[in-house]
This record gives C-alpha cells, sequence and structure tokens, in this order.
C-alpha cells in the first residue's frame, strides 16, 4: 500500500489551483529576474538554437516526448477526478443502510423508503419528493470474444423505480430514444415466444463499451450502442430503449433499468439506495446528520453525495502518484540530454564566452544567458509536447475508481487536458531546462576569458 | 591483434574521451530504461497471472451473476465434491472456502481508521498450508513454513484464534498472545474475541488476517438465538469456494458438473480458473494497460534513443576532423560506422544492463516488490528476465539513436573537411 | 615618476610573474613607460618578449604582480573584479587579430554588444551604433554576419565595438596579423584616423614593421624588458 498521508499531501496540492498559481508566480518571478539580469540578447541563444538546429531539435523532442506522455497521464488522472467530483450532484444525499460500505452491500427495508422520503429538508415537486430509490447491482456478463473465447464483463445495473425522478435527482438526461417503460419489459417483436425483452437506458460510456466488444466478434463495427440495440444478460435479452447524455460522472457507465424487473431477477428485491435532493450542501449536511443520529425508524448510513464519490478517489491518487514517479524519472532522464546539448553548447562557444567577457559582460551575464537559453529550449518543447497531449483531450478510457472501503465502480471515463495540466507540463520542462542548463552554464563561468582567446 | 579487436579498443577509447558527456548519456539511459523495466514488471507479471496453466490449477467457485459474490454456507460441502454425484464424476484434489470479514478493533464507528482495521479470511485453517497462493508452495524445511504450521496448529485448537500479518500487527499495536475484540463492518452486530496464535510469513500476506470458519458460524448462529432472527448475511456468508483440479479436462468436468447440478442453481454458480479470473478482473484496467504498454514503454524509449542521438552527433560533429583523417589513414567507411555505433552501443549496453540490474536488486530486495498494487493482487517482483529486457532496451534504443550519426561520421568528405580546415 | 595630466597611460615598475610548475618565470621586468594622451604606440617584440601582457595588464584583463598601472588617473590594479569589468566596458576598446566576432550576430548586434551593459535607451544605443559603423565605413554592411564579411571588413566591425563605447584608449592585439596586405593597410588607416580625428589613445601589439611604422612610437620589448624607442615612420630604421 502506498502512503495515504503523502500521497494526499501529493493531491491536494496538484488539484490545488492555488499551488499551481504560486508555481507559475515562482517561475514567473525567477523568469523575471533572469530577463532583468540578462544583458546579452536573447537573439543570440536563439540564432545558435538555430544554427545547431539538429542538437536543438533532438533534445527539444526529448522535452515533447516528457511533456506529451505526462499531459496523456495527467489527463487521464483529470478524467478520473472530474468522475468522482461530477457523479456527485450539490445537495444530494445518499441514503444506504447502516454499515454499508459501499452501495453494492447495502439493503434498505422498502417499508421504510416512504418514511424517509418524506423528511422535512427533502426537497418536493408538488407532493412528490425529490427522492430516487434505487437497487444498485453489479452483474456478471459473457462477453463472447474472438475464437470462441469468452470473458467475463460486470455491468453496473441500476434498477429504478422512477427513471425521470432518478435522471432529476443525478442530473442525467436522455440523449437519445426514451425512458423504459412503466412496465420495464416489452414483448421482442421478433419472436413472439420468447421472453419479454428487458429495457434499459444505457450511459453513453457503456454503449462506447459495449460497441467495443461487439465490433470485437463480429469484426466491423465498433459503434457504441444506440437505441434498439440488444444484448444478452441472465439468459434474457435486454433492449436499449435511451442513451444517456454524457456527464463525465460514474453514471455514464450504467445501465438503468426497472427496479421491479431487475430487483427480483438478480435476488436484489430491497432497495440498496435512496438518493434525496435538498436545497443546497448546507441542508445536505443538515439532512445527513439527522439520518445518521437522530432518525430511528431505520438504521441508515446517509452521506452527502459528493462526499461519497470523492471517497473513490483512492485508486485516482494511486495513479497520480505514480504518474508523479515515472514523470520525475523520466524528466531526470531527459535533462541528462539536455545537459549534454548544453555542455556542448559551452564549449562549443568558449570563444565567444571570453570575448563577451572582455566587453566586460559579468559571469551572472552569461550564467543567465545559458540558462536562459536551456529553458528557451525547454519551453520550445514542452510546448510542443503541450499541443501534442492536447490531442488526448476527449479520448475515452475504461478504468476502475475505488475507495479504501473496497466499494469500487468500473467507469468509462473521458481524458480531460485542462489549462492546469498544460501550465503544469510546463513547469516540468522548465525545472528540466534549468536542470539542464544550470551546471553547464556554471561550467562557462569557470572559463577565464584570457584563456579561451588564446 | 585483430582489426576487430583495435577497432574495440578504440571503441573503449573514444568512449572515455569525453567522460562527462558519456556519463551523461549513461545516467540518462538509466532513468529510462528504469522505467521501461517497471512497465515490463508489471506487463510481464499480468502475463504471467493470467496464463492459463495446463496443470495443477486452481479454480474459482463464486455466484454466477452477481458481485459480490454472496452464496449460502451449505455449497461448501458440495462444491468442494465439485458437485460429484457418481463414482465417475471427477473431484477436486483439494479446497479452501472463504468469506470475507472486515471488522475494527474500535467499538465507536467514528474513531474507526485503517490503523484499526482488519481484512481476514474466514476460512478452514488447516486449508492456510494447502490451498492459499504462495503459502501452499513454502518447503517443508524452511523456517517460514514451520512457523507458519506451528500457528496453523494453535489455530486449529483454540476457535478463538487468529493468524495476522506481520505489518498489520505492527499497526494495530498487538503481539503474538494478545487478545483483542474485533467490531464487524460487514456483518452487522457481529462482534468476536481474538487471541492472536501467530503470523503469516513476511510479504504477501502483511496486511492480511485468518480465523476459523466455524467461528463466525457460530457467531451467526448465536445471533438467531439472541435475536430470534436469522442475521441478514446468515444465508450470504460464503463469499467463493477455491478448487484444486489435476488438469485442464478436469477443470472443465468439474465446471460442467457444477453449471449443472440442480442444487447450485438458485443463487447459480459458476467456476472459472483463478488466472482467467484474474483476467476478467483486470479487464476494468484494460486500457491503463494498454497506454503503458503503447504509451509509456514507447515514449520512453523515443526519448532514450533521442537524448544518445543528440549526444552521439554531438560528439561525431566534434570529430569530423579526426574521421577525415582517419580515412585518409585508409579506415574504410564501414570501419568509421562501426566505430560510432559501438561507442553507442557500448554506453547503451552498459547502462542499460546497470539500470535494470540496479532495478532488480533495489525492488526486490530493498523494497520486497513493486510498490503498486493493482486491487487484490500480489506486490511484483521484478523477473529476473528484466534484467535481459533492460540491456536489450539499452542496445537497442543506442542503435537506432546513432544510427544517422554514424551515417554522417562514415560520409564525411575529407577534402571539405580539410579546405575548412585550413 | 610623477603623474602628468597628458598623460593616458602610466605603467610604473611593473613585473609580471607566472609560475610554471616549480618554477617562477618572469614576464615582465620593473618595467615603466607612459602613453601621452592621443598617442598611437606600437609595441614590437619576438615571441615571449611579454609584449602581449604588456597589454592585458594596460587594458586591466590582467593583473602585475608589483608596480601600478594608471590609466587616465585611475590606478586599475586596485580596481575590484567587478569594478574592473565595469571600467574597461567604459574606457577600453579592445582589437583582437582573429577579431572575436559572435558569429550568429550581425554586424550590427555584435558593434551593440558592449552598449547593453551601459545604462542606454535603443534609441541612443541605434545611433551609437551606427556612428561607429560609419566611421569604419560599413553602414552598408551593418546586417551581415560575420560569416559574410572578409577578413578586412571584420576587423572594421571590430573595431567600431572597440569604438562604439567612445573609450579614451583602444588596446589592438596584431590588428593586422590575419589580413592581407591591402587590408591591413585599410585597418593601420583606419588606426591612424581614429588617432588623428577623434584623439583616441592607441597602443598597438605587432610584428609587423610596416604596421609599427604607421604608429606614432614604436617600444620594443625582449624578455620583459624595453629595449629602446623609436619615433614615427620616418626615423625607422632597420631595429633587428
Amino acid at each position: 500500500m502506498i502512503n495515504t498521508g503523502l500521497t494526499f499531501a501529493i493531491v491536494d496540492s496538484w488539484r490545488l489551483p492555488a499551488w499551481l498559481a504560486f508555481t507559475v508566480w515562482g517561475m514567473g518571478s525567477f523568469l523575471a529576474i533572469l530577463l532583468v539580469i540578462n544583458r546579452v540578447p536573447v537573439m543570440y541563444n536563439v540564432l545558435n538554437m538555430v544554427v545547431r538546429w539538429r542538437n536543438t531539435l533532438l533534445s527539444a523532442m526529448a522535452f515533447t516526448m516528457v511533456i506529451g506522455l505526462l499531459t496523456v497521464m495527467q489527463a487521464f488522472v483529470n478524467g478520473m477526478y472530474r468522475l468522482t467530483e461530477t457523479s456527485g450532484q450539490p445537495g444530494n444525499v445518499l441514503i444506504l443502510a447502516e454499515g454499508a460500505l459501499d452501495e453494492a452491500f447495502s439493503s434498505l427495508a422498502m417499508a421504510d423508503s416512504n418514511d424517509i422520503a418524506n423528511q422535512p429538508g427533502i426537497l418536493k415537486d408538488g407532493e412528490q419528493p425529490l427522492v430516487s430509490c434505487e437497487t444498485y447491482l453489479l452483474a456478471a456478463q459473457s462477453v463472447p470474444q474472438p475464437e470462441g473465447k469468452t470473458k467475463r464483463r460486470f455491468l453496473q445495473i441500476r434498477g429504478l423505480v422512477d427513471p425521470v425522478m432518478a435522471g432529476r435527482v443525478h442530473g442525467m438526461t436522455l440523449d437519445s430514444g426514451e425512458w423504459f417503460s412503466e412496465a420495464g419489459i416489452r414483448p421482442d417483436p421478433d419472436d413472439v415466444n420468447a421472453a419479454p425483452l428487458v429495457e434499459v437506458v444505457m450511459g453513453a460510456g457503456m454503449a462506447t463499451e459495449m460497441g467495443r466488444d461487439r465490433g470485437a466478434i463480429d469484426g466491423r463495427s465498433r459503434k457504441e450502442f444506440v437505441v434498439g440495440d440488444r444484448f444478452e444478460l441472465n439468459n434474457r435479452v435486454w433492449y436499449v430503449t435511451g442513451i444517456l447524455k454524457r456527464t463525465g460522472s460514474s453514471f455514464d457507465s450504467e445501465i438503468w433499468s426497472k427496479q421491479s424487473v431487475v430487483g427480483p431477477m438478480f435476488g436484489k428485491e430491497r432497495y440498496t439506495t435512496m438518493v434525496a435532493r435538498t436545497a443546497d450542501n448546507a441542508s445536505a449536511q443538515k439532512l445527513k446528520e439527522f439520518f445518521n443520529t437522530e432518525y430511528t425508524k431505520a438504521q441508515l448510513s446517509a452521506e452527502v453525495e459528493s462526499e461519497y464519490y470523492k471517497k473513490l478517489s483512492q485508486t485516482n491518487e494511486q495513479f497520480l502518484y505514480a504518474i508523479i514517479i515515472v514523470a520525475c524519472i523520466m524528466a531526470i532522464g531527459g535533462s541528462f540530454g539536455v545537459m549534454n546539448t548544453m555542455y556542448a553548447a559551452v564549449s562549443q562557444r568558449i570563444k565567444d564566452i571570453g570575448v563577451l567577457q572582455l566587453m566586460g559582460f559579468k559571469r551572472r551575464h552569461i550564467l543567465v544567458s545559458f540558462v536562459l537559453e536551456s529553458l528557451l529550449l525547454a519551453l520550445f518543447g514542452g510546448l510542443l509536447g503541450c499541443l501534442i497531449g492536447l490531442f488526448a483531450d476527449g479520448w475515452t478510457a475504461n478504468s476502475v475508481v475505488s475507495g479504501s472501503g473496497g466499494g469500487g465502480k468500473s467507469v468509462v471515463l473521458e481524458l480531460t487536458v485542462d489549462g492546469a495540466t498544460l501550465i503544469s507540463g510546463l513547469m516540468l520542462a522548465m525545472v528540466m531546462g534549468f536542470i539542464g542548463g544550470f551546471l553547464p552554464a556554471i561550467s562557462a563561468l569557470r572559463l577565464r576569458a584570457l584563456d579561451a582567446l588564446r | 591483434m585483430g582489426l576487430t579487436l583495435r577497432l574495440a579498443w578504440l571503441v573503449l577509447d573514444n568512449t572515455f574521451r569525453n567522460p562527462l558527456r558519456t556519463l551523461l548519456t549513461a545516467l540518462g539511459t538509466v532513468a529510462l530504461v528504469l522505467v521501461v523495466t517497471l512497465v515490463y514488471t508489471v506487463l510481464d507479471n499480468l502475463d504471467r497471472i493470467t496464463t492459463e496453466k495446463s496443470a495443477n490449477l486452481k479454480l474459482i467457485a463464486t455466484e454466477k451473476w452477481q458481485i459480490p459474490s454472496q452464496l449460502p454456507y451449505r455449497y461448501v460441502a458440495g462444491l468442494a465434491q465439485g458437485a460429484a454425484k457418481s463414482e465417475t464424476d471427477t473431484r477436486p484434489t483439494d479446497y479452501m472456502s472463504w468469506a470475507f470479514f472486515l471488522g475494527s478493533l474500535e467499538a465507536d464507528q467514528s474513531s474507526r481508521d485503517f490503523n484499526s482495521f482488519i481484512f481476514a479470511f474466514v476460512m478452514e485453517p488447516e486449508k492456510v498450508l494447502t490451498m492459499m497462493d504462495e503459502l501452499d508452495e513454502l518447503s517443508p524445511d524452511s523456517s517460514d513454513y514451520k512457523n507458519l504450521a506451528a500457528a496453523v496448529e494453535k489455530l486449529k485448537q483454540n476457535k478463538q484464534g487468529i493468524i495476522l500479518g506481520q505489518s498489520r500487527m505492527k499497526k494495530l499495536n498487538k503481539k503474538v498472545g494478545d487478545r483483542f475484540k474485533l467490531y464487524s463492518r460487514n456483518y452487522k452486530d457481529i462482534s468476536l474475541e481474538f487471541e492472536i496464535v501467530g503470523t503469516f510469513p513476511q510479504g504477501r500476506y502483511d496486511e492480511s488476517t485468518t480465523f476459523r470458519r466455524d467461528y463466525l458460524n457460530s457467531a451467526l448462529d448465536q445471533y438467531q438465538r439472541d435475536k430470534g432472527k436469522a442475521h441478514p448475511l446468515a444465508d450470504k456468508s460464503l463469499n467463493l469456494v477455491w478448487l484444486r483440479v489435476p488438469t485442464r479436462d478436469a477443470f472443465n468436468e468439474v465446471a460442467n458438473q457444477i453449471a449443472e447440478a440442480p442444487e447450485f442453481s438458485a443463487p447459480a454458480v459458476k467456476v472459472e480458473t483463478a488466472s482467467s479470473g484474474i483476467g476478467n478482473f483486470l479487464e476494468g484496467y484494460r486500457d491503463l494497460l494498454w497506454g503503458a504498454r503503447f504509451l509509456l514503454a514507447p515514449a520512453c524509449m523515443a526519448t532514450l534513443a533521442l537524448v544518445i542521438a543528440n549526444s552521439i552527433s554531438i560528439s561525431v560533429r566534434e570529430r569530423q576532423q579526426e574521421f577525415a583523417v582517419m580515412k585518409v589513414l585508409g579506415f574504410q567507411p564501414y570501419q568509421i560506422l562501426l566505430l560510432v555505433l559501438g561507442e553507442a552501443l557500448f554506453v547503451g549496453v552498459v547502462a542499460g544492463f546497470f539500470s535494470a540490474t540496479a532495478t532488480y536488486a533495489f525492488i526486490n530486495f530493498g523494497l520486497g516488490g513493486l510498490p503498486f498494487k493493482i486491487g487484490f493482487l500480489p506486490t511484483f517482483d521484478v523477473p529476473v528476465s528484466a534484467i535481459l529486457v533492460g540491456t536489450f532496451m539499452g542496445a537497442g534504443t543506442a542503435l537506432l539513436g546513432s544510427l544517422i550519426p554514424a551515417w554522417s561520421a562514415c560520409s564525411v568528405k575529407v577534402s571539405e573537411i580539410f579546405s575548412r580546415v585550413t | 615618476m610623477v603623474a602628468s595630466p597628458t598623460d593616458c597611460v602610466i605603467v610604473d615598475h611593473v613585473a609580471k610573474s607566472f609560475r610554471r610548475g616549480s618554477e617562477e618565470v618572469h614576464v615582465l621586468d620593473e618595467l615603466s613607460l607612459r602613453v601621452p594622451e592621443g598617442e598611437f604606440l606600437a609595441l614590437m617584440g619576438p615571441s615571449g618578449s611579454g609584449k602581449t601582457t604588456l597589454l592585458n595588464l594596460i587594458a586591466g584583463l590582467d593583473r602585475p604582480t608589483s608596480g601600478e598601472v594608471t590609466v587616465r588617473g585611475e590606478p586599475i590594479s586596485r580596481l575590484s573584479e567587478g569594478k574592473l569589468a565595469l571600467w574597461r566596458t567604459r574606457n577600453i576598446g579592445f582589437v583582437f587579430q582573429f577579431y572575436h566576432l559572435l558569429p550568429v550576430l550581425s554586424a550590427y548586434r555584435n558593434v551593440e554588444l558592449p552598449l547593453l551593459l551601459l545604462p542606454m535607451t535603443a534609441a541612443q544605443r541605434r545611433q551609437q551604433v551606427e556612428m561607429a559603423l560609419n566611421i569604419v565605413n560599413l553602414s552598408d554592411r551593418m546586417h551581415h554576419r560575420p560569416g559574410q564579411l572578409s577578413g578586412g571588413q571584420q576587423q572594421r566591425v571590430g573595431i567600431a565595438r572597440a569604438l562604439v563605447t567612445d573609450p579614451a584608449l583602444i588596446v589592438a592585439d596584431e590588428p593586422t596579423g590575419d589580413l592581407d596586405s591591402k587590408a591591413a593597410e585599410e585597418i593601420l588607416a583606419l588606426l591612424v584616423a581614429l588617432k588623428s580625428s577623434l584623439n583616441k589613445t592607441i597602443v598597438m601589439v605587432t610584428h609587423d614593421p610596416k604596421a609599427a611604422a604607421r604608429a606614432d612610437r614604436t617600444l620594443h620589448l625582449e624578455k620583459g624588458k624595453l629595449v629602446d624607442e623609436v619615433y614615427g615612420a620616418h626615423t625607422f630604421s632597420g631595429v633587428h
């Protein structure tokens, strides 16, 4: 297990805009100081870089590689964070049975649900409380694979009493099609003798995943599932009546169906989850406290929804931690490359350095000039890397998010390259550039003007 | 002295002519090969544990349709026999049943933290030595085995006994012989008294715990007597059953027997090999593993090739005159090509080998495995083959990176160089 | 020796020695000389006679082992390293045998280089640079890089760079050493013009008697000592 305390510190600092702002401020003022000290025209550095363009390109491309990769990796972690952050709606309270660490382990008595839903603090639409009663379950699906193999996939199925209410509470809307019917099933038009089709509404990410597997078996279309598509699970045929609009939340990876159909089918006749909408975060906190301490009709474990999903970010931290380590090692490796270039630049320009010293340029001017050159190289390569990393924005990837309690969700997330990602990439490039340029620049100082010119 | 040998000497000479540059290139290689070695370690280990074995397979029987798998405990006896009905039916050679018990030493929910937390396999004590991964492979002569066997023996005699992983015991601040009370998190209103009877050997089970199945069963019975109704999980207290079969044929037969047995239909049970179970679990990480294999590792290698290309091209340019002189002295272009390639190769091979070997030693002996856990999988050791892979990686990227500079070195035009000098 | 207000350079009992291994090498031995304002002085002598060392001492590139060098009333060996650098920028212009221009910069940028150390606006710098290039008659080539210029042109850029800060003293180390005779003649004419029309004091080290002949005075060094003085081109007569 990784050291959670340290990870938290890193996560916090990485995510905190203030941290980034501080770094940018620090780096900015550092650059400003360098530029104030600098006397050798920057054009001199640029022209020299152009003259030895092969080495410039080779070392800049090393930066491009490192920063590009870092951007993609960070975009992935961003997607995970966005997922755990956007899945919870503000003001929502998630109600599970007491002791349940995760929805999958919870079990609420149906008889209590009415009373729970009508507690003060929960918003109402006319007479109807904004509460969604749900049975969340993980089903194992056998997916045929090429060459007659099968793999097993875990489907996250959410049985809903009222899909419209659920959509409203979770902030999910239909992208295409319609909600499943009141009955939750429909006769199979192709085969009147077959068991009725189970109606589902599918998250956009799940539609992509299923399309991918269908493509793998029929070798043709890898297109995502659309309204009217079917799949098999639990010896039944399931029918897609609607696709949910992508939100970047974990609901993108779920399959929504009628509670009264899927609950009994998987032996989960009780609700696992109730989600109640309150006016705002403060009311949500209050309602949570109320259910956890004062409410006596049933033993409940309530949590503000956004906090519940935040707890699922342990995997995010683990990956972030790994990325930071990998990025550091790669950055060190890349820095050595730049160092080579800069040492060569210094040794090729010993005479220039001598002339500059004769002209009266001080040691600090020469030091700063070479450091700036290295930073320029880094910035050039880093910007290119950011640009390449930008292409990853919008890619979808599957992953697993989980908390320390053991609950986990298999999710499809969208890679997100944001400003913070790009800026932190550039910052790393600058740090690499500085490390790579500083020692050679120091070595330039150890040369004496006269020695260089004789 | 043969020409090849003389060239080899020249390569060595040149390598050490600018020791700083050689050192920097080597350090860059070390860092980047390190990343590739780590990626290789993860992928190789995953490949290994998801590769189907042909003999002495372990199977996992779980609930067919749902996760978490929650089966009634009464299934154990039948599953242990592979649902065999007649004399001719295939039977597993060994079995082990697991229930997961999560608990805390703190009664008060609010003060429960990771340090007071216990995750226990509730199982048959004697199966610790015969069915648990890695523990079933301990040599009977090893001290690990003897200590564990002694602990298991005590567990058999003491219903309230518990075996702890060593680092878990440290976090709980307990020692062998101590007693404590464990308040369950997943088995509501069940709390159990324990006495620590021993520890697992260091390694994979450092954070694990195990206690007796019949102890949990009696606690569930006691609950029913006290409360007048069955515990909510009374009929769901079996999470999975491990089976051991000698061959793949035996696996198929056992899987069919269980699939067709009416007594295992509500809830239904599926049987899969441990490796395919892990494979299915890893499906969740598919894109991440793809990224490690097809983005991270190649990007590292490309960066490395760039670093090497840069360094070699610098040294080639500085030595253009020298190559021209060599040509005048009668060196063939291919010999100059070999000279430059040889230099890069030498640095790449030495640095790659060093990096992979150091990673191997540090991760396996220093850290006791790669500290990056995927789900329930054990921490990964760097495989010995990683040393070979790292060395080849260094060599390959060095060749790749030095190809163009070497070409430009051997195609140096003597006349041009000298006209520029004078 | 008493300082005269008209002396630009006073070298007063200067000795300079280096350590070479365990051995002490005396390059200059209790040497004294004066260079009046506006004089064009040539220093001659065989290799190892110490003439370049003397030039470096006068230009403040090196410090004497003993004695004092005073330039325009400033005893420069007492200046700190940092002050000395700024002092050089303001007071000394350097001209080298191999020009020592920065190869990637245009003639204009090369000339501008020393001005970047002085508190000047871009417009002021522009004016100075153009004036200096005008003096050396290279205004039409100011955007060429050194590689695109002939040796003589490069040396003229070097002289413009030496001039641009308007120093009182220009030191030139073999300024014609790398040039053909025609180009050399042009450079020498230019130096003479600087002396006569701008009243610059010039100290030039040279091997070439023809070059020395253009100077007001020629000093010969041998083994760290002055051997005699020769005045003007007309008095030049087989010093060898």
